[in-house]
């Protein structure tokens, strides 16, 4: 007896072993070739069918973009449901780590649905784990409207010399890629008015004048109303080094103020000459120095190097921070309420800066969508099906403005119109009624995070951009007392009107270049500067004197020297030239 | 005088019977080489990718094979060097702390052992038990609202008076070793002390009478009796731990690790870690890491040694 239970258990385990160790599908490099028979077959039974008869299916996105892990659950998740009866998986690399790329790779089965960096996406096309959707392309109806955009990057593909499709830009726009639309910018200084006010509107002149507010406005109003210690300067470190941003994400963002770009290593400035970002005269010093001036002036938010991104959300929401310099920070704050009262954040021009703005996103935000190889047969057909529908006014109108009847509703003349009293269900997750989806705002919003169309695009219906900012309603009923002073202040209806009148913007032309990637020796190279610059940066916002700052400053350069950052320079500026020459030819 | 064939047969019969149960009885132990064989040796062969150039998704090519360069690489400049030295005296350090205060948890059990409440006694173990099961990163976000600039303590330390600016204990580089061996003890103290609970539950009764009777006092009983009973328990404990000495695990670490504290906290482990997927370093990583391997050896080496010498016999 004993006998057969242990050969059992020795069968069992090599069966075990084997199951674990078993490869699943073969990377499958088939390519066009057999499509097109499982394209006809199934289009017959599968698009004319209601949703609610097809079977229950499940995708798998592998999504670069989503700061959430798991099923797409909520209002959004109804919303797919309904139409095709499908369940989104969300794979975020954010969440679990970039560890889940190699792995995943490394089975040849990326996900269903992939959001990929247009490097990561040239790198796994080549090894036969996206698939060649030229054929169910040419039958898309919604995507084809951006057929220009999608050409163009996939002529770029390096090899791919018979217009084959193998995936879409993420966010693009069908405005202009030479022009900016958008009344504010990505990054810029922004106050709250009222505070602003209350000393003057004072012109200020260059950064230490604006530390000089910051110093008065915290001065004056040490904490919020509700007793809650506030910073002009609250950071977070989440984002550093990640999408192409080497060092501290914030400071990053800060450079573009004075026109200047970084594209990894280096330091694209305003007059189109490099620079290293170990340049002591360059913006990444400035910018970090100035960061470290408000510290030396006791501005920054003394946790900003240990707490993380959801920290800093609820900081913003409660105002706890008297300088934004993210377009999309002020959605935590600006309601049509505080915007009318004259308590919302606006842009406030310091007078030395130039500012740089990325144009529309015409040609894609940088990211590329495609569907993996392993996905066949009906499944196939349903995951174009529903890609399609993502790119259409309707689903465009979930992604962006959220639920008819709820976040806004339809006048007369067709065009679109804010609910107010929603207006803060995504800050406040509220609980959704009156419509015939449920569940939590925030929690069934949209978990992919990442759009095939911007929400600067024309909706074709309406004749106006997607999301609620560039709607005229919005624009009247935001039109109160922060826009009006504003307006008396500077002279211009808008942001970005005022930079263009005086001359205080860089607009960048949007182009779709195909770049390439790292090898392994400079991803190493690269992977330890990284660190190093991010470790440093952050000792040095909180050095005690500019004597420690500077210390710090050249044991960094140091150290990036022995890491090999002349090599990696060297290639970031090859790199960035392919692109640079591209915008200068569309100028 | 010969055998007779029917005896002769008998005996092969026997041998062959005998051969064939040796080779049944091989195959009680076949599951666990073949467990070792695969989660211990099989993963050996991920060391190819030191050799080689290697980025995913692409594959191992012999195009890509570099020889010894990501070895080289490692001690190539001065900065490299001190940035590994720093790491291995991290390591040195978390793990040397943990041995000299080995004794914690033994100490621990022998006095939760004198309590004679009995529900005071189970609360008390429950309690220092519980953290063990509470994953590091919650346990950060615990000390994240206790000790932040708005944390509990400061709060505490402001209201007292004691203070005017709230003090970052996150962010300092003072005594981490220190106050990380605090924590890890926190988590971990009330565990191991169930080792040497059930040793002391296995002293013999009669002997601490027979103190008793002498005269002994509570003290004494621990001293002479209780301690030397369960010593060989913790000798075994910190031979396992010595074997460990390069392994102190990395979660703890990497959440409590910033850059601030950076290059007191990053030890062996962590590093790997944060090359290989901080930075895409995948082969530089495995380098490092078989170097891991080979200065393990070398420590179990050495202690078997030392061992030998001391107490006359090795462990191995």
């Amino acid at each position: 007896m004993k006998k057969v239970i242990a050969l059992l258990l020795a069968l069992t385990l090599v069966i075990g072993c084997l199951a674990a160790c078993d490869k699943k599908d073969e990377p499958s490099n088939n390519t066009s070739g057999d499509n097109n028979t499982t394209n006809n077959t199934s289009d017959s039974n599968s698009s004319n069918t209601p949703a609610s008869e097809k079977e229950e299916l499940t995708i798998e996105i592998y999504d670069k973009a989503a700061n959430y892990q798991g099923m797409q659950e909520g209002w959004f998740a109804q919303v797919v449901k309904e139409r095709f009866n499908i369940k989104l998986n969300i794979i975020a690399p954010q969440v679990a780590g970039d560890a889940i790329y190699q792995t995943r790779v490394s089975t040849g089965n990326l996900g269903d649905i992939v959001i990929l960096d247009q490097n990561e996406f040239t790198d796994c096309l080549s090894q036969g784990l996206i698939k060649d959707i030229t054929n169910e392309y040419k039958n898309t109806k919604y995507l084809k409207e951006f057929d220009k955009q999608i050409m163009t990057f996939n002529n770029g593909i390096p090899g791919n010399t018979d217009g084959k499709v193998y995936g879409f830009p993420t966010e693009m726009t069908n405005t202009s890629p030479t022009d900016r639309s958008e009344d504010t910018i990505y990054s810029s200084p922004m106050l709250r008015w009222d505070l602003y006010q209350e000393l003057g509107a004072p012109e200020i002149k260059d950064l230490q004048g604006l530390l000089d507010v910051l110093k008065q406005m915290k001065d004056a109003h040490p904490t919020t109303a509700e007793g809650d210690p506030c910073y002009p300067f609250v950071l977070w470190g989440d984002w550093d080094n990640n999408d192409n941003m080497l060092g501290i994400a914030n400071v990053v963002q800060l450079t573009t103020w004075y026109g200047d770009k970084i594209k990894e290593t280096a330091i694209l400035q305003k007059d189109g000459t490099f620079t290293p970002v170990t340049d002591k005269n360059g913006t990444y010093y400035k910018m970090l120095k100035f960061l470290n001036d408000a510290y030396q002036m006791g501005l920054v938010d003394p946790d900003s190097a240990t707490q993380d991104w959801n920290n800093v959300w609820a900081k913003m929401c409660n105002g706890q921070m008297y300088l934004m310099w993210y377009s999309w920070q002020v959605g935590a704050w600006n309601s049509q309420e505080r915007i009318n009262n004259g308590t919302a954040y606006i842009f406030v021009p310091v007078m030395d800066q130039t500012y740089y703005a990325d144009a529309d996103a015409f040609f894609g935000s940088g990211r590329i969508w495609g569907v993996g190889s392993g996905v066949d047969g009906e499944k196939y057909q349903r995951i174009m099906e529903f890609l399609d529908w993502y790119a259409s006014p309707e689903s465009l109108n979930f992604q962006h403005a959220g639920i008819e009847g709820y976040n806004y509703k339809k006048l007369d003349n067709g065009k679109f119109e804010v609910i107010a009293e929603n207006e803060t269900a995504d800050a406040d997750n509220k609980e959704i009624t009156g419509v015939a989806y449920t569940g939590k705002y925030n929690d069934g919003n949209n978990k992919i995070n990442q759009w095939i169309v911007g929400a600067v695009s024309k909706n074709p219906n309406t004749g106006e951009g997607y999301a609620k900012g560039y709607w005229q309603s919005y624009k009247d009923a935001t039109s109160g007392k922060t826009k009006q002073e504003w307006k008396a202040r500077f002279g211009a209806a808008e942001p970005v009107e005022w930079m263009k009148k005086n001359n205080k913007i860089l607009i960048s032309p949007n182009v779709s270049v195909s770049l390439p990637s790292d090898t392994a020796d400079i991803e190493v190279k690269r992977g330890q500067c990284k660190q190093e610059i991010k470790d440093a940066s952050w000792r040095m916002i909180f050095a005690s004197d500019d004597a420690s700052f500077d210390a710090m400053w050249d044991e960094m350069v140091n150290n990036l020297n022995a890491f090999g950052f002349q090599e990696l320079y060297d290639f970031d500026v090859k790199r960035a030239k392919i692109e640079k020459e591209a915008k200068d030819a569309v100028k | 005088m010969g055998r007779t064939k029917k005896e002769m047969d008998l005996l092969a019969a026997s041998a062959a019977k005998k051969k064939r149960k040796g080779k049944i009885e091989f195959l009680y132990i076949l599951p666990f080489i073949l467990l070792v064989a695969v989660f211990s040796y099989y993963p050996l062969w991920g060391w190819v990718y030191a050799f080689f150039d290697y980025k995913p998704p692409f594959p191992l090519e012999w195009k890509n094979f570099v020889g010894l360069k990501w070895f080289k690489s490692m001690f190539e400049n001065e900065v490299k060097i001190k940035q590994l030295l720093g790491v291995i005296r991290n390591t040195f350090a978390m793990s040397g702390i943990s041995l000299l205060f080995s004794w914690f948890p033994m100490i621990f059990a022998v006095f939760l052992n004198e309590i004679k409440c009995v529900p005071f006694k189970k609360f008390v173990q429950t309690v220092t038990t519980l953290p063990k099961f509470i994953s590091w990163i919650l346990v950060y976000s615990i000390v994240f609202s206790v000790f932040s600039s708005t944390g509990a303590v400061n709060q505490v330390l402001q209201d007292l008076k004691l203070i005017d600016q709230p003090k970052l204990f996150l962010q300092s580089a003072d005594n981490v070793y220190f106050t990380q061996w605090l924590w890890l003890t926190w988590k971990e103290a009330g565990w191991a002390a169930i080792m040497y609970i059930a040793a002391i539950t296995g002293i013999d009764e009669e002997l601490i009478e027979a103190a008793r009777i002498d005269g002994a006092s509570r003290m004494q009983i621990i001293r002479h009796i209780t301690l030397p009973s369960i010593l060989p328990t913790y000798f075994v404990l910190l031979m396992l731990n010595l074997a460990n000495f390069l392994s102190n695990g990395m979660e703890q670490y990497y959440v409590f690790q910033n850059a601030f504290n950076k290059d007191k906290i990053q030890v062996l482990d962590l590093y790997v870690y944060n090359l290989a997927f901080g930075g895409g370093g995948y082969s530089l990583s495995t380098a490092i890491s078989i170097l891991k391997s080979i200065i393990s050896l070398t420590l179990l080496g050495v202690t078997n040694k030392v061992s030998k010498l001391i107490r006359g016999e090795g462990f191995i």
